[in-house]
């Protein structure tokens, strides 16, 4: 249904990588290559994806069942807090960052990050702050357990009073994943401002890069109030000071708006990248440009900007005066505008096309299919007297997985199909990418859509155990969950055999417009190296009669020569 | 998709992009970040001062003003001198620049002294409830960048001495000076919030 | 899908439920309407423009509609202005928070004269890591929440070790209980039951056995109980995080660390732990 006709000169080449030494050591190395960086965290990430994922269904097997049976509740609240926290630092972020590295530089026709080495610095302190977060299953007391948010009191209450515990591995974990995603962000930024090809306005890149620079500026300006409270938190903690302690004065909803200052902009540090994937395949696979391209552009920012004055619509019954609820209410409202120009333009985009499913696609329709329903639940819990019943429920959590699973984790499963290729220089299975994206869908929804109404019942989140109402909703979120385990199967399967024994990948399987599309498959290292293409027009004119770049051909034409 | 023939350049003319000079925009990216993190201590301690039951410890009405308000004066001038410094290695002169670079450096050493010295005179400790603590974290993490700057500026000094350095230098010299006037900056603010706003 | 959306939802049973729940109808409806529209459109594009197997042409070369555009930035805008406004006057109708006073750790909980006239109370809530008790104007402590119904009740929430949360589905309100703070809330139950109170915020390990139930019954009955309940014995209420827990000691303390729960209140109603809940 999908196979795209390419030379067949090229299907028989033994060896893919003319150009950078074949050599599998050069990943577990301190490589300064952005494309090899990337690939690092892009693989370190998947495989937390898996720790992670296992994580979750320990808790959905305790939750399958009313009663806490399958472990000691103080075991289950270290997974589950485990869960989130390894999911959001140890997969989502390193991910996205290994993404970035993988395609700003060829997007923009840069050799490479402004800042090589620190770029690989970043990189190398993600196992180091893995392993200490990791380390804390194995210290008295456990991993911490208070929830991925660490409130105080909990979570500074140390039970068994040793100085070395659980919660203070975890801070320590966070705020070093906080220092090499600081590190990243100053890179992308830089090279974003100064690297451009040149013909390469703000108005002519990539919608990914515009959303990569969204992004990373919201890493810049909000993760140092995190880095601070989390530092308050560990003087707390070890130090005996009372910044959240209330026997010293301290103030625990202070905390809170140090951390979600932070961390409701990181919700869109995650996501927005992903529409950018967005932006960027759907006009691939329906050879169409996208509609209303600076709209679009200028919507990345819109969020950007209004993210930064939101975060109390997660405090809305936790002690806040009522002028200030209804403030970030109407604020938050505000977000669902910029964000519904994207859903539109991405919609209007596939309208009239020339549709094609393979597999990227599939993710991207998924998952935009998915995130109207997650952002439909969102604008609901922006209204305060809705957000004061559903909140801290398993109405939230199956809204936030809606968004991190199913629209996020859709995603960045789509780029991972879609720019496979072009870095690894092989075709993947098509057939196994299918079926992975139908367990991954079914098996996302089953665990996701039926945990709504166990919110609306009233089923607080975080517990061991619960009523037995709740029971029907929980048993089918479980059996989802097992489902996408298995789903993990397919992907891991298809990802080590196409890359190891795939047939070769040509410059450019999808006939896609885009700077990368016109370098081999994989780049070189130092991609366009001394000749860089001049840019005329962004991106996204397909059945346009706007070039992309200046002697387009003689680039198409080089992007085939192997050596 | 393949032109018949590969050979065709068609006046190809190789596009070049400048590889230089991005890091005097990454430092001062991440500067903005590190501001914000002492932003974030300030809201913090604004925040806490305002709504807090207990604001001071038991026996402490306030913090002495004046051997702080010497070491601003010593810490803000040393932000002048340093301007001089560089000034001087724009003219090439490099003892003149070496030598008034040190001077801010004695400067910067003199103002971590003078804190150490209010430290060891202070009665309450870090522990000393909600002031307490965020006393010793302002003035602590605050000392913490003027120590990181003062040997940044040996760092600077070390390699004004190897040959030929003087292309190289002038971005190191400029980027820590920029550092210097930031720890400057926060500390005027520090010094408000502290000292005057009691 | 506005009229289906109220099954979805616990029973009424306070003044405030009926808002609450007309805002969710009307989100729903919308909702609804957005996510078919969208969805509709999609599924149309996904039958009637799909390529055939080796076809690359390109798509139609529209590139944009600036009149689109500006009609699908305003619409939205308004329509989230009015949904902001609608959920605003419910905030003022719901009118159940109080002030938010804080003290110092070593003080008595202050008193606080509320403006607003209540027609009983206030009753204490002490919620602690993991048990809930209830002291009454009169000296009745207890461990289940009686209320009269129809009846603007007062409550001071207040917590003595960490953030709790007093949650009760049914009448679809929450209110956090923070440490070294007093909070004042106030609602009113309007339907006879038995209702869950759970507590919503985590609270450590045992957090989900602190739950107790919210029973509203009628004044005559609400104040028989009040005549009969303040002439008992204390004894200890409601603790199930308290059996677990020396459970789990009896199998040699395994499991990662945690407090001590704290003792079960000494109340007068010791409540009943099997009672069936309404909602």
């Amino acid at each position: 249904m999908t196979t795209t006709n390419y030379d067949q000169r090229l299907v028989k080449t033994k060896n893919p990588y003319p150009r950078g030494p074949n050599d599998w050591k050069r990943f577990f190395s301190f490589n300064t290559d952005a494309k090899v960086i990337g690939i690092q965290y892009i693989v370190t990430s998947l495989f937390f994806l898996l720790f992670g994922g296992l994580l979750g269904m320990l808790v959905r097997g305790e939750l399958i069942t009313p009663p806490s049976d399958l472990f000691d509740p103080t075991v289950y609240n270290g997974l589950y807090t485990m869960h989130g926290t390894v999911m959001l630092f140890l997969f989502l972020f390193p991910m996205l960052s290994g993404l970035t590295n993988l395609l700003v530089p060829p997007m923009i026709g840069a050799p490479d990050m402004a800042f090589p080495k620190l770029n690989a610095l970043a990189f190398w302190l993600v196992p180091v702050f893995s392993i200490i977060l990791l380390l804390s299953f194995f210290v008295p007391g456990g991993p911490a357990s208070s929830g991925w948010w660490s409130y105080p009191p909990i979570s500074i209450q140390n039970p068994l009073g040793k100085l070395i515990n659980g919660e203070m591995l975890w801070i320590t974990a966070i705020s070093l994943s906080g220092v090499s995603s600081i590190m990243g962000a100053v890179n992308f930024v830089t090279t974003i401002i100064r690297m451009r090809a040149p013909g390469m306005g703000f108005f002519k890149m990539p919608i990914f890069i515009w959303t990569v620079l969204a992004a990373q500026l919201l890493q810049l300006l909000g993760l140092p109030a995190l880095t601070g409270g989390a530092i308050m938190l560990f003087f707390d903690l070890t130090f005996g000071t009372s910044f959240f302690r209330i026997e010293g004065g301290g103030d625990p909803v202070l905390f809170q708006h140090f951390f979600w200052f932070y961390s409701h902009p990181a919700v869109y540090v995650m996501v927005l990248p992903v529409f950018g994937i967005f932006s960027e395949l759907f006009p691939v696979y329906s050879r169409k440009p996208l509609f209303g391209y600076k709209f679009v552009a200028v919507a990345s920012f819109g969020i950007t900007i209004l993210s930064l004055v939101v975060w109390v619509h997660h405090m809305f019954y936790t002690g806040t005066p009522l002028w200030m609820r209804n403030l970030f209410m109407f604020t938050t409202m505000l977000i669902a505008v910029p964000t519904g120009v994207k859903v539109f333009a991405w919609i209007a985009t596939l309208w009239g096309g020339n549709i094609r499913l393979s597999t990227p696609m599939l993710f991207c329709l998924g998952g935009l299919f998915n995130f109207i329903f997650g952002g439909i639940t969102g604008v609901m819990l922006a209204t305060v007297p809705v957000d004061i019943h559903v909140g801290n429920t398993y109405f939230v959590v199956a809204h936030f997985h809606y968004i991190i699973f199913n629209t996020i984790a859709f995603g960045i499963f789509a780029g991972i199909y879609h720019w496979f290729p072009k870095f690894t220089g092989r075709m993947f299975y098509e057939g196994l990418g299918k079926v992975h994206f139908a367990l991954t869908f079914i098996g996302a929804t089953l665990n996701w859509l039926p945990l709504h109404w166990a919110g609306l019942l009233g089923m607080p989140r975080r517990v061991a155990s619960y009523d037995p109402e709740f029971a029907i909703w929980n048993v089918i979120a479980s059996i989802g969950a097992f489902i996408l385990g298995v789903a993990s199967i397919p992907f891991i399967l298809n990802m080590v055999s196409s890359w190891v024994r795939g047939k070769s990948a040509p410059p450019n399987p999808w006939k896609a417009i885009g700077l990368e599309w016109l370098l081999p498959s994989p780049p070189p290292h130092e991609n366009f190296e001394e000749d860089i293409p001049t840019v005329l027009n962004e991106p996204y004119c397909y059945g346009l009669d706007k070039p992309f770049v200046q002697d387009e051909q003689f680039y198409i034409d080089k992007s085939y020569k192997r050596h | 998709m393949l032109s018949e023939n590969k050979n065709i350049i068609l006046n190809h003319k190789p596009g070049h992009v400048k590889h230089d000079g991005h890091n005097m925009t990454g430092f001062i990216i991440f500067l903005c970040s590190e501001s914000i993190i002492f932003f974030a201590f300030f809201v913090g301690y604004g925040i806490l001062k305002v709504t807090a039951p207990v604001w001071y410890p038991e026996g402490i009405e306030g913090v002495a003003i004046k051997e702080p308000l010497i070491n601003t004066i010593i810490l803000i001038s040393s932000s002048f001198v340093i301007y001089f410094a560089e000034k001087a290695l724009h003219k090439k002169n490099l003892w003149g620049f070496r030598s008034i670079w040190l001077l801010t450096m004695l400067m910067g050493s003199y103002f971590v002294y003078g804190q150490y010295v209010e430290w060891s005179e202070l009665s309450f400790s870090l522990q000393s409830g909600v002031f307490g603590g965020m006393f010793y974290l302002l003035t602590g993490f605050h000392g913490l960048h003027v120590i990181t700057g003062i040997l940044l500026m040996g760092l600077m000094l070390y390699r004004s001495f190897l040959p030929n350095n003087y292309k190289g230098g002038e971005m190191g010299v400029e980027s820590v000076s920029l550092f210097w006037h930031f720890v400057d900056v926060i500390w005027i603010i520090l010094f408000g919030l502290i000292y005057l706003w009691q | 899908m506005g009229y289906w959306s109220y099954s979805w939802l616990p029973t009424q049973a306070s003044e405030a439920a009926h808002y609450v729940d007309n805002l969710f109808a009307f989100e729903t409806s919308i909702g609804t309407f957005i996510f078919l529209g969208c969805t509709g459109t999609m599924a149309w594009i996904l039958l009637f423009n799909r390529a055939s197997k080796y076809d690359e042409s390109n798509g139609q070369p529209i590139e944009g509609n600036v009149k689109l555009e500006v009609i699908w930035t305003i619409l939205p805008l308004i329509l989230v202005l009015a949904i902001a406004t609608y959920a605003t006057k419910v905030n003022y109708k719901l009118e159940n928070l109080g002030s938010k006073i804080k003290y110092n750790f070593d003080q008595e909980v202050p008193f606080v004269e509320e403006k607003k006239v209540f027609d009983f109370g206030p009753i204490d809530v002490i919620s602690r890591q993991w048990n809930w008790e209830f002291i009454y104007p009169n000296g009745i402590h207890s461990s289940e929440l009686h209320l009269p119904i129809n009846k603007r009740i007062n409550f001071r929430l207040i917590t003595e070790d960490v953030i709790h949360s007093f949650y009760v589905p049914a009448f679809r309100l929450k209110q956090d209980i923070i440490p070294g703070s007093v909070i004042t809330y106030s609602l009113t139950p309007t339907k006879k039951g038995v209702f869950r109170l759970r507590d919503a915020m985590f609270s450590g390990a045992y957090f989900s056995q602190n739950q107790t139930n919210v029973i509203v019954e009628s004044e005559e009955v609400f104040n028989k109980w009040i005549n009969d309940t303040v002439k008992k014995e204390l004894q200890n209420g409601l603790n199930p995080a308290g059996r677990l827990y020396d459970k789990r000691l009896k199998n040699g303390n395994r499991g990662w660390a945690t407090v001590e729960p704290a003792p079960a209140p000494k109340v007068q109603d010791k409540g009943f732990e099997e009672r069936p809940h309404d909602g």
